[in-house]
């Protein structure tokens, strides 16, 4: 059995999966020290199946808390980059247009040397040793020990990253590094923000997941535990504790993902209706459709492969106006019990409608009993019309699809849509955040810039496919599930030598071994 | 008196620029940092109004020539448009005067202000296109007979190539091979042009257009309805033609394909406002010819500038998916793209469409 575990800001939800079926599912308040809110959830989830601490088999985890301090500038460590590169972008210093508050909690000690390669391999600017030198001293005299290191086309050609981090690490014992190739595809600027960022989470990384790792412990756990990150996959613990700005986004995505697993469909269009907005997303093949333009984490313009997801303002605080009926975006929000018509308040919100239109039951029904027939059923074409056209948008097609709804604010959304073929609304929809995160399979992704004319195309993508391959047997994955999830060529415009960019990703089941060792602890006594 | 522009002014004007790129051009983001640390490094560039050109001027277009999504990774240095100055009056012995840009639409309209700032040499408000093209030949500059050459290109590393060649379409393949060659993108100085030249081949005021344009996207938000009025107004007062919104729809199909390093393909899109006829959208790097069902609404060149209907922002030809919801603008050409040896090598004829450019002012409406 899996438990998968999503701590959010106010909620931590877990649920117990056997396979594919939903044994338990639990809501628990997020606590201040994240330990005892994992706790709580774990053990009210195991209590409700009524199964031991040591059937466990695996661990999921999802996780807010460093998208949260990125966003709040906080417990964000100080962090050196330096990039090899130069000539290239003398003018564009790391770190040159982010926000001044993250830049100031980061630190700006940002350093270029000579170095790089071109999109063909030719390098750029000679290493030099003495300049390189004079930067670690400098970093040495400031104190610092996180390191983010980028260099011009390392997606195509990571040794000079790799040579740089050696010596780095001789210069500085204990020093902690990106390397910007590990964690981003092309686009410097972005790569290299990602990287930075990333290092300057490691020490909370460090706290997190020893703390996660010592609430499994002290409940006898020891089946192993995952994290889950931004494209839907997992990572080890040990993994994430590398490279924790890979979990950012990974909400929306388990959201997306719990659906697929919930409905057991792997192509559909997801509507999570939340209290003020309604996030819609794509699933492609099992995994949530990606953003094709630069997504900013915190004010940070960064590359990394996010969620495609429109919002859109309908959700259950949505407030109704009367004249030239109009549903949101207006919303009243976590305010919806105290303001709404059916709780005792005077505005009328799309809850108030649903209530009357008789799709839900919350609240008092009578209070909303002397609306006028004709503005209800308005009102729920009305929301239904709002819901059809972001299907629209986001659907790739013409063609009617599939659509799930998940999310508080589901039952909205009674009739049927123009834009699906099947509306469907599954069970435990309210944890299906956590349900993604349960999801038992990793990933790798890759992203090169490549010519055919040097390489024939069948060639290049063999080695792209055996390299990431090789990359998930070592993280665990069981060989025969092994699979392409997405191969995605762009030819280079206005460059005429057939080079184009060739972005990879593999995915595969995680082998879970049945014969784990046993263990002899008794479940304990929750926490109070 | 004369514009300024400044740090805090670069933003505006690549926006502007976006917008009359029709749909190519790029994204100008790197540009736009880029320009920004020099123009604070440096200091402010005054623009230089053609009319007031001296007769003893030598003018030169710089810019950058390559592949704009390589230059997302390797990154400009930012002091090649300098060297490429340098180079060219070393070569040439003579002394540059003034300095253009060759394309108002994308990241060319903002890289001369780097030269011009660090060099403080004046920056003409114009350009060689009034809006974005995807081949040399089809620029003001080539119609008006301006020969690209003597022309200089800079690499990364400072390498320096010294062209000799009258043939614009020679010099694409030249200029193009050495930027393959050296990482992608090479900064050039070309088309040097004589006064009487330069008052001829380039066309006035776009870079204070496209700076008043980018604030008017910027301090007027509001969808695309809403914006058409301001938008009308502003392009009264200027070179371009008639501003004329053509389509208000969302995208019910694209169709693309790279064919010899062009974004080649086709947009459909529904009415969402009445019943007219889908419309067809046809590219190639830009937006070349609009069609109402079989009555074309605008072509090529004239321009057709598609925005997100909901904020105006100007959408890229590489990013429109289906579902979208857009409005599509028409905009009349400055004159000298009107002149029959203009329209020689930039109608619809030149791009493969049959059928002769009829100007907008002369369409039906498409209703």
């Amino acid at each position: 059995m899996r438990v998968g575990i999503d701590v959010g800001g106010t909620h931590t939800d877990a649920v117990l999966l056997e396979g594919k079926e939903v044994l338990a599912s639990v809501k628990h308040l997020t606590s201040a020290n994240v330990r005892d809110g994992v706790f709580g959830a774990l053990d009210a989830v195991l209590q409700q199946a009524q199964a031991p601490h040591s059937s466990i088999d695996a661990v999921m985890i999802g996780t807010t808390q460093f998208t949260n301090a990125v966003i709040e500038r906080r417990e964000l460590a100080p962090t050196a980059v330096i990039r090899a590169g130069l000539p290239s972008g003398e003018l564009i210093p790391p770190m040159i247009d982010w926000p001044e508050d993250i830049a100031n909690a980061i630190g700006r000690h940002a350093y270029m040397i000579a170095g790089g390669k071109t999109y063909d391999g030719f390098p750029i600017g000679k290493f030099d040793q003495a300049e390189l030198d004079l930067v670690l001293d400098d970093i040495a005299a400031k104190g610092i020990s996180l390191i983010a290191v980028s260099s011009v086309f390392s997606p195509s050609d990571p040794s000079e990253e790799q040579f740089l981090a050696e010596r780095i690490r001789e210069r500085i014992p204990g020093v902690k590094m990106t390397l910007s190739h590990a964690i981003g595809g092309m686009g410097l600027l972005e790569r290299e923000n990602a990287a930075i960022l990333n290092t300057a989470l490691l020490p909370l990384a460090d706290k997190v997941i020893s703390a996660f790792a010592s609430a499994l412990e002290v409940r006898g756990i020891q089946c192993p535990f995952f994290i889950s990150q931004n494209d839907g996959t997992l990572m080890s613990a040990d993994f994430a504790a590398e490279f924790p700005a890979l979990t950012f986004a990974s909400g929306p995505t388990n959201s997306l993902r719990g659906a697929s697993l919930l409905t057991q469909l792997e192509d559909a269009v997801v509507v999570d209706i939340g209290g003020t907005t309604s996030d819609i997303g794509v699933l492609q093949g099992g995994f949530p459709r990606q953003s094709n333009v630069a997504i900013s984490v915190g004010g940070v313009r960064t590359n990394f492969r996010m969620p495609d997801i429109q919002a859109i303002g309908l959700g259950g605080g949505s407030i109704v106006a009367r004249d030239e009926l109009c549903i949101g975006p207006q919303s009243v929000g976590y305010r919806l019990v105290d303001e709404g018509r059916v709780f005792g308040g005077q505005t009328l919100t799309s809850t108030d409608v649903a209530v009357a239109n008789g799709s839900a039951a919350i609240g008092d029904v009578t209070k909303v009993a002397g609306l006028e027939p004709e503005l209800v059923e308005q009102a729920t074409l009305e929301m239904h019309r709002i819901v059809n056209v972001g299907i629209d948008q986001m659907r790739s097609s013409a063609e009617p699809v599939p659509v799930i709804l998940v999310g508080g604010g589901a039952v909205r959304i009674s009739r049927s849509l123009d834009t699906a073929s099947d509306v469907l609304r599954p069970e435990h929809s309210g944890v299906a955040n956590a349900i993604g995160a349960a999801n038992a399979q990793i990933g790798r992704e890759t992203e090169l810039i490549v010519n055919y004319r040097e390489k024939p195309r069948a060639e290049v993508l063999d080695e792209l496919k055996d390299s990431l391959a090789q990359e998930l047997l070592a993280a665990g994955a069981a060989e025969e599930t092994i699979r392409i999830a997405d191969v995605e060529e762009t030819a280079i415009s206005y460059m005429a030598n057939e080079a184009s960019k060739l972005r990879g990703k593999l995915v595969g089941d995680l082998e879970f071994s049945s014969n784990a060792p046993p263990t002899d602890a008794e479940p304990q006594e929750c926490l109070p | 008196m004369s514009i300024r522009i400044g740090p805090d002014d670069v933003a505006d004007l690549c926006r502007g620029s976006v917008f009359l790129a029709t749909g190519g051009g790029g994204d100008p983001y790197i540009s736009q940092v880029l320009v920004t640390e020099a123009l604070k490094k440096y200091g402010p560039v005054d623009l230089f109004s053609l009319e007031d050109l001296p007769e003893d001027a030598l003018v030169v277009a710089v810019g950058e020539v390559g592949a704009p999504s390589i230059s997302l990774e390797q990154l400009p240095g930012g002091d090649e448009c300098l060297a490429v100055i340098d180079r060219f009056e070393e070569f040439t012995g003579r002394q540059v005067t003034h300095l253009v840009s060759f394309e108002v639409g994308g990241a060319n309209s903002v890289i001369p202000l780097i030269a011009a700032a660090a060099r403080g040499l004046p920056l003409i408000d114009g350009d060689g296109m009034a809006r974005a093209l995807p081949e040399a030949q089809m620029m003001p500059f080539a119609i008006e007979g301006v020969k690209p050459s003597p022309a200089v290109a800079v690499d990364y590393s400072g390498g320096c190539v010294y062209f000799d060649v009258k043939d614009t379409r020679l010099y694409e393949r030249q200029i193009r091979s050495f930027a393959m060659a050296m990482g992608g993108m090479v900064f050039t100085a070309e088309h040097p042009m004589t006064a009487p030249e330069a008052r001829r081949a380039i066309v006035p005021n776009t870079i204070s257009f496209a700076l008043r344009l980018g604030q008017l996207l910027r301090e007027k938000r509001g969808n695309a309805h809403a914006l058409e009025a301001p938008l009308r107004e502003l392009f009264l007062d200027s070179d371009f033609g008639e501003f004329r919104h053509l389509y208000t729809g969302k995208v019910i199909d694209i169709q693309r394909k790279t064919v010899g390093g062009f974004d080649v393909g086709e947009a459909v899109l529904a009415s969402t406002i009445d019943e007219r006829p889908p419309m067809i959208l046809s590219i190639k790097n830009e937006f070349l010819l609009a069609k109402v069902g079989e009555q074309v609404v605008a072509s090529v060149p004239d321009l057709i500038t598609m925005v997100d209907h909901e904020t105006t922002a100007p959408i890229n030809a590489e990013r429109v998916h289906y579902g979208q919801r857009v409005s599509v603008f028409g905009i009349g050409c400055p004159p000298h793209y009107r002149t029959e040896k203009a329209l020689a090598v930039v109608e619809p004829r030149a791009f493969g469409f049959d059928l002769d450019f009829v100007p907008i002012e002369n369409l039906p409406q498409g209703v």
